[in-house]
């Protein structure tokens, strides 16, 4: 018997022991190839467009949102008054790794499978005026625009509002669970020497911000030379174990259970915990907070826009919105929503009084926005604050 | 009879490359092709912030990859090589009992072992978070009997990463030395008992050689997915636990510096295959296939 004849006859009895002849063996490799042929078809078509780029006239919306920023009520009055469909989907937690998800699919004009998004002021800044991945409203089904609050009317990044619609507005302060930290938190000092594991957040704009406005830094025309004070004293807390983490939403969780005794963070948020936990409070410092607007935005590649501006338009009814802010405590972009909370009623009523919601004149002036960065500038600061976060 | 021998022939040439086939293909379409992509990306640059990386030849990627974040590659590969040896220290004793002295109830065993892991990956390291949290019990336990101080913690520390690596990836390490240790034939340990060897020593010369080969996969099953890992450092660490993952993850997510990232995978990719061919050469691959 030849080396060939020997080895094919070494191949059979292998395929003998694990009980398959060769012909089926060939065959189920043959499906296999066969499989493999077809699979990237397949995966393609689960990567699916959902509703964005196949056809206009589907009355089908998909919305990608942070977490927090609905209620199944206003979802189900959405398509109960406009008879669209509504997919929402909370996969925003952070703006760059949103910016970093999308980013392959618009960076080639592909659909990203949603026809709206929500993202922060700077965020929305790149998205309208650096890579142009969005598209404006429909003009003739944003009849309600006119409801937006005089002072979100015009931001430098979009002054005609064209291209972007606040969903809404909120604070950056200090949430602290009075029963671990034991007294009452009113300064960045005092978050700093506060008992207990302490957490900033992952948002640059935010920690930095905070920082910067207890160092008296103007933080409406940063820069780095300026914000360099900042990072210094945030990286000394790190070091010295004084802030333990960084984290986006997810300290909601831990402040509730009592295994942080305070964090940066942001003001909804904090209502939404109060209402189960009264432990928990939230603080503005001394020295300032932070305040910013999540905008709604068209991706480029959806051919529907009538229909995501149809979605934007329902919120910006005065009687939606106040509906909408009763659930998820931000302050509302809309005017004529203090109102509309008080006929409400009830626990909605009692939100006019809350400035978290509701701002006064005299609680907006303690807040201060984090201006644009140029990009030469915001790679500086991002390093820096990648560096503190220890990835970078 | 000529012809149907020489079909025959024809036959039995090509059976090896249809074998073949559809591995290579699945290999050339999930291994090589990404690998070539990630090769390609690892050597281009941005023109400007968001463009798409350019290709260009650019190894200084790799060179910053090595310089910048020299401290988070060591620290990978030290809490990898410390999570794979806890895993070893506990899986060998809880394979050894089930696979002999599990007797009727050696499946049940086996179930307990990989039942936790039906569940999501991320469901099980946040799991780990209330269990190490400030107000849990752990921690309550270890402050009262003065493990802790007043005001310890066990979350967001080296000790909670390397803690949820190796228990994220304990059945990596059982279930291979679960299997050697099942193949060796009891009467072995019979004959080493008849010929005067104490427990000890049986298991010195003849258990603990024959389950080689499974302490040598399992090692690799854990370690390197833990050296690569970002999720337990993201949650159970601090800014100080940063694993390479965390830098990958930062790279490829935050900064969207693609070029970067692929380089620091790269280089972990060549660190890994390093490690492993000396942990083979040490063990003897010989003596373990």
């Amino acid at each position: 018997m030849s080396h060939r004849d020997d080895r094919i006859r070494r191949d059979q009895i292998r395929l003998a022991r694990i009980g398959m002849s060769r012909r089926q063996f060939l065959g189920r490799g043959g499906a296999l190839l066969g499989g493999l042929a077809i699979g990237p078809a397949v995966l393609a078509a689960c990567g699916g467009s959902s509703g964005s780029s196949s056809s206009g006239s589907d009355k089908s919306v998909s919305i990608s949102n942070w977490t927090s920023y609905i209620t199944d009520q206003s979802k189900s009055d959405f398509t109960k008054d406009t008879g669209i469909k509504l997919t929402y989907t909370e996969d925003i937690n952070d703006n760059d790794e949103y910016f970093a998800k999308i980013r392959p699919n618009l960076s080639r004009d592909q659909s990203i499978g949603r026809d709206g998004f929500v993202l922060t002021d700077w965020m929305a800044n790149r998205m309208i005026n650096q890579v142009k991945w969005v598209q404006p409203f429909d003009p003739a089904a944003f009849t309600n625009k006119s409801n937006l609050r005089a002072p979100l009317k015009s931001p430098g990044f979009d002054p005609t509002r064209k291209f972007s619609a606040p969903w809404a507005s909120g604070v950056t302060g200090i949430a602290y669970n009075i029963k671990t930290t034991g007294k009452e938190i009113k300064t960045i000092q005092d978050f700093l020497d506060a008992p207990g594991t302490k957490t900033a957040l992952t948002e640059m704009r935010d920690t930095v911000g905070l920082f910067m406005r207890s160092m008296g830094i103007d933080t409406a025309h940063p820069t780095y030379a300026k914000a360099e004070p900042a990072f210094d004293a945030l990286e000394k807390a790190v070091n010295d174990g004084k802030i333990k983490g960084f984290n986006g939403n997810e300290y909601v969780s831990d402040l509730g259970a009592g295994n942080l005794a305070a964090a940066f963070a942001w003001s909804g948020d904090v209502a939404q915990i109060t209402l189960d936990n009264p432990d928990v409070r939230f603080a503005v410092p001394d020295s300032g907070g932070m305040l910013w607007s999540d905008n709604f935005m068209i991706p480029k590649t959806t051919d529907k826009a009538k229909l995501a501006t149809d979605f934007i338009n329902f919120f910006y009814d005065p009687k939606n919105a106040a509906v909408l802010t009763a659930g998820i405590k931000y302050i509302s972009p809309v005017e004529g929503v203090d109102a509309e909370l008080t006929k409400m009623g009830g626990k909605a009523a009692a939100l006019v009084n809350n400035p978290l919601v509701v701002p006064t004149d005299e609680f907006l002036a303690t807040l201060a926005i984090f201006g644009p960065l140029d990009s030469a500038e915001e790679v500086k600061f991002d390093k820096r604050f990648s560096q503190i976060l220890g990835s970078g | 009879m000529n012809e149907r021998d020489d079909q025959g022939r024809k036959r039995a040439r090509l059976s090896p490359w249809l074998l073949l086939g559809p591995g290579m293909l699945f290999l050339f379409l999930f291994f090589f092709f990404p690998l070539y992509t990630l090769g390609r990306m690892s050597l281009s640059y941005r023109p400007s912030r968001f463009a798409n990386p350019k290709f260009g030849w650019h190894w200084d990627n790799f060179s910053n990859a090595f310089s910048q974040y020299g401290s988070q590659f060591t620290r990978s590969f030290v809490y990898a090589a410390l999570a794979t040896l806890l895993a070893l220290i506990i899986a060998y004793p809880l394979a050894y009992v089930i696979a002999f002295r599990g007797g009727r109830f050696r499946n049940i065993l086996l179930g307990l072992v990989v039942v936790p892991f039906f569940t999501n990956f991320l469901i099980r390291t946040l799991a780990w978070k209330t269990i190490l949290g400030d107000q849990g019990t752990v921690v309550g336990v270890l402050r009262d009997v003065g493990i802790l101080g007043p005001t310890g913690t066990l979350l967001r520390t080296p000790l909670a990463v390397i803690g949820g690596l190796t228990y994220n990836f304990l059945p990596f390490m059982v279930l291979p030395i679960y299997v050697a240790l099942e193949k060796i034939d009891p009467r072995l340990i019979d004959a080493a008992r008849d010929l005067y060897s104490n427990t000890w020593r049986a298991f010195r010369k003849i258990v603990f050689p024959l389950s080689l080969p499974g302490v040598f996969a399992g090692s690799l099953l854990v370690f390197i997915p833990a050296a690569g890992d970002f999720v337990n450092a993201y949650y159970l660490g601090n800014s100080k636990t940063s694993m390479i993952g965390n830098v990958v993850q930062d790279q490829f997510l935050v900064q969207t510096d693609y070029p970067v990232a692929a380089a620091l995978s790269f280089v972990f990719m060549a660190i890994v295959m390093v490690i492993v061919v000396i942990y083979a050469f040490i063990l003897g691959t010989e003596d373990i296939a």
